[in-house]
């Protein structure tokens, strides 16, 4: 099952995992059977278009599906050998911020207005490390230090409000650190940021991931960030992973068409302009009223009628998996 | 080929109120002294990171935000100038498509409602064309005829803007604003408006104004570029020749900053200190130089000009005082 090689253990492991949504048009499999590997200190990106699944995955990992109307119906999620699909609320809450940690797209929302930077990076360390006071305060300086905070012992003192987008994102990042979490799941930790801010936060992650050997789960949209920070990628649609490798190959020769349709429609600066851009025809299918077969297959130049009949299981090669009747690449 | 618009020394400057009297008390110069002009048939994409005032740049040509000085002359007629009733009857030749088509279209009003609007407004037509033309934008844009009954709330993203052109095109415009029009959507869908864009100008001959913080996008869509930093123009060039050889060190720093979706390629990066300072207190000289890898002593003390660094086939412009110099 696994696509790695080596003999390490991964450090989460998720199989089959199935998440669905209680709507008022009815039920709405968000995920649809996934199964990953993450292995200690390793970056994995997980890209795809809005409504594939991709921030709902992190979410069950972190055990925060809203519940109603949301459940995990079936699957299993395991960090280094622990089982957490079902774990108590209680149980969960002394993993998240010390085992797991976590970045959100808006800094601004997820961090409280009316308490100072200090209150909140101290509360996290009191609550998982048990150090309190003068030294939970030194430890957080030291924190803000690291992720390239300026006179981090008077921004401290400051609140949120009175902090740019991108150092609020580092004061995230420093927080989401601060209690050397074995995971770290960043979900677009910089799609709200500009080109300039967002390659001073993610030359940040990069650099903390190597200095403290966190592994990182980034969840993106944006390739050209995978493609430059990423071990290794996840391709999702409509709630299912279609494609799975190495991020070199992946960028080369991807397999999958909808990878291929991905990669090719990125808007990137040419040498020279083209006429027009590559495009994928159609839209995502509604996840209310999925096809029988492949849920690419209605887009998808190269479906056929077994495309759309049947579903096409997961393919091993080279270390790549790939869940299509026809990769790309080789003959059909 | 012609020039349609032609903007000159063009400033807003909001009025920041406080103190005991809720006084006036500074101004933020959101748009400082910003010329160019564009032809016809063309497109000039402005890029810049937020709060840099692209936006408001927009929205101050179009007069949706009245413009502190400086003017706007559309087709020979100046806009800045124009009463009231005549602003009206000028609007029909420029439009906008704004960002967030989940926004900028009203909940309560079927396709068909919203596009018949600025043909009743403007009493184009009688009813029986009227509704012929909206079935025929509809078709230009690649949605079916019989979506016209529908609400905003049952499309897609996608659908939503191809919503948003088409309503910006229903009174023929020569000149439309597009502000941030692909930046909301996926990028499999973004290069369906975009290739989409770019076929109707071709058809219709409209120019466009396209402000995106994307620079990929805009080397796409853009004939020449215009990079905003800090409420002014830093550097303006033709598409081709600012890509290939950006000379202002933020227009550099911009293109290094951009990820490139390719694996084997460690770019150099040249990755920019600190944040874009605040507008209301700009640093002294050239507004970059707090952030500029090569800042000399007389940045602090002097605006840079303009320097004409291209051919004649080929403007290109840079406010820095690296090339002044030479």
């Amino acid at each position: 099952m696994s696509i790695h090689m080596s003999s390490k253990k991964p450090l989460l492991s998720v199989r089959d995992l199935v998440v669905e949504f209680n709507t008022e048009r009815g039920l709405v499999r968000a995920i649809d059977g996934i199964s990953f590997d993450v292995m200690p200190g390793e970056t994995m990106g997980l890209v795809g278009e809005s409504g594939c699944g991709k921030s709902v995955t992190s979410l069950a990992i972190l055990g925060l599906i809203p519940s109603p109307p949301g459940r995990i119906t079936a699957g299993s999620i395991q960090l280094n050998g622990r089982e957490l699909v079902g774990l108590p609320e209680s149980e969960y809450r002394k993993i998240r911020g010390s085992e797991i940690s976590m970045i959100f797209q808006e800094p601004m929302t997820a961090l409280n207005p009316v308490f100072s930077i200090a209150s909140q990076m101290t509360d996290v360390l009191s609550r998982h490390q048990k150090i309190r006071g003068k030294q939970a305060k030194n430890r957080a300086i030291e924190m803000l230090e690291l992720v390239g905070i300026p006179s981090p012992d008077k921004r401290i003192n400051e609140y949120p409000h009175q902090l740019s987008g991108g150092m609020r994102q580092r004061v995230m990042i420093a927080m989401a650190l601060s209690c050397n979490p074995k995971l770290l799941l960043a979900d677009e930790p910089t799609t709200a940021l500009d080109v300039t801010i967002q390659a001073q936060v993610m030359e940040q992650i990069v650099k903390l991931q190597h200095e403290l050997g966190t592994a990182v789960v980034l969840v993106t949209h944006d390739l050209g960030v995978v493609a430059e920070s990423c071990q290794r990628a996840l391709v999702m649609y409509a709630g299912r992973i279609v494609e799975q490798s190495p991020i070199i190959p992946l960028f080369k020769n991807p397999q999958h068409p909808y990878s291929a349709g991905l990669m090719a429609s990125i808007p990137r600066i040419r040498a020279d302009k083209i006429a027009e851009l590559p495009t994928i025809p159609g839209t995502v299918p509604d996840l209310l009223h999925l096809p029988k077969g492949c849920r690419f297959a209605e887009r998808c130049q190269f479906s056929d009628d077994r495309c759309h009949q049947e579903q096409p299981k997961n393919q091993t090669k080279d270390n790549r998996e790939v869940a299509c009747f026809h990769p790309c690449g080789e003959a059909s | 080929m012609s020039v349609l618009l032609e903007v000159k020394n063009l400033k807003k400057h909001f009025p920041i109120h406080g103190g005991l009297f809720n006084r006036v008390v500074s101004q933020l110069k959101a748009v400082d002294d910003v010329s160019f002009v564009l032809e016809k048939g063309k497109t000039m994409g402005l890029v810049g990171e937020s709060g840099c005032g692209k936006s408001t740049l927009g929205r101050a040509v179009l007069r949706l935000h009245e413009p502190t000085g400086g003017t706007v002359i559309l087709d020979g007629i100046d806009i800045t100038k124009l009463e009231p009733k005549a602003l009206v009857d000028a609007r029909r030749d420029m439009q906008i498509i704004f960002q967030d088509p989940y926004a900028s279209l009203s909940p309560r009003r079927t396709i068909q409602q919203t596009l018949l609007e600025p043909l009743e407004t403007h009493h184009i037509g009688t009813a029986e064309s009227r509704q012929q033309k909206i079935e025929e934008l509809l078709e230009i844009v690649g949605l079916r005829k019989h979506v016209l009954h529908r609400y905003p709330h049952e499309f897609s993203g996608g659908q939503r803007q191809r919503i948003g052109i088409a309503r910006a095109l229903t009174l023929e415009p020569k000149f439309i604003v597009a502000d941030e029009a692909v930046s909301a959507l996926d990028v499999s869908v973004q290069s369906q408006v975009l290739n989409l864009i770019s076929n109707l100008q071709k058809k219709l001959g409209i120019s466009f104004l396209f402000i995106s913080h994307d620079l990929a996008v805009v080397q796409h869509i853009s004939d020449d570029v215009g990079v905003m930093y800090l409420g002014r123009l830093v550097e303006k060039a033709t598409a081709t020749s600012l890509y290939k050889e950006p000379r202002h060190p933020y227009t550099k720093a911009l293109l290094s900053a951009i990820p490139t979706p390719d694996p084997t390629t460690k770019n150099q990066r040249q990755i920019l200190k600190g944040d874009v300072p605040s507008p209301l207190n700009p640093p002294s000289g050239c507004t970059f130089r707090t952030r500029c890898p090569e800042a000399m002593d007389i940045c602090a003390k002097k605006a840079p000009l303009q320097v004409e660094v291209g051919s004649k086939n080929d403007p290109h412009w840079v406010a820095c005082h690296l090339f002044e110099l030479s």
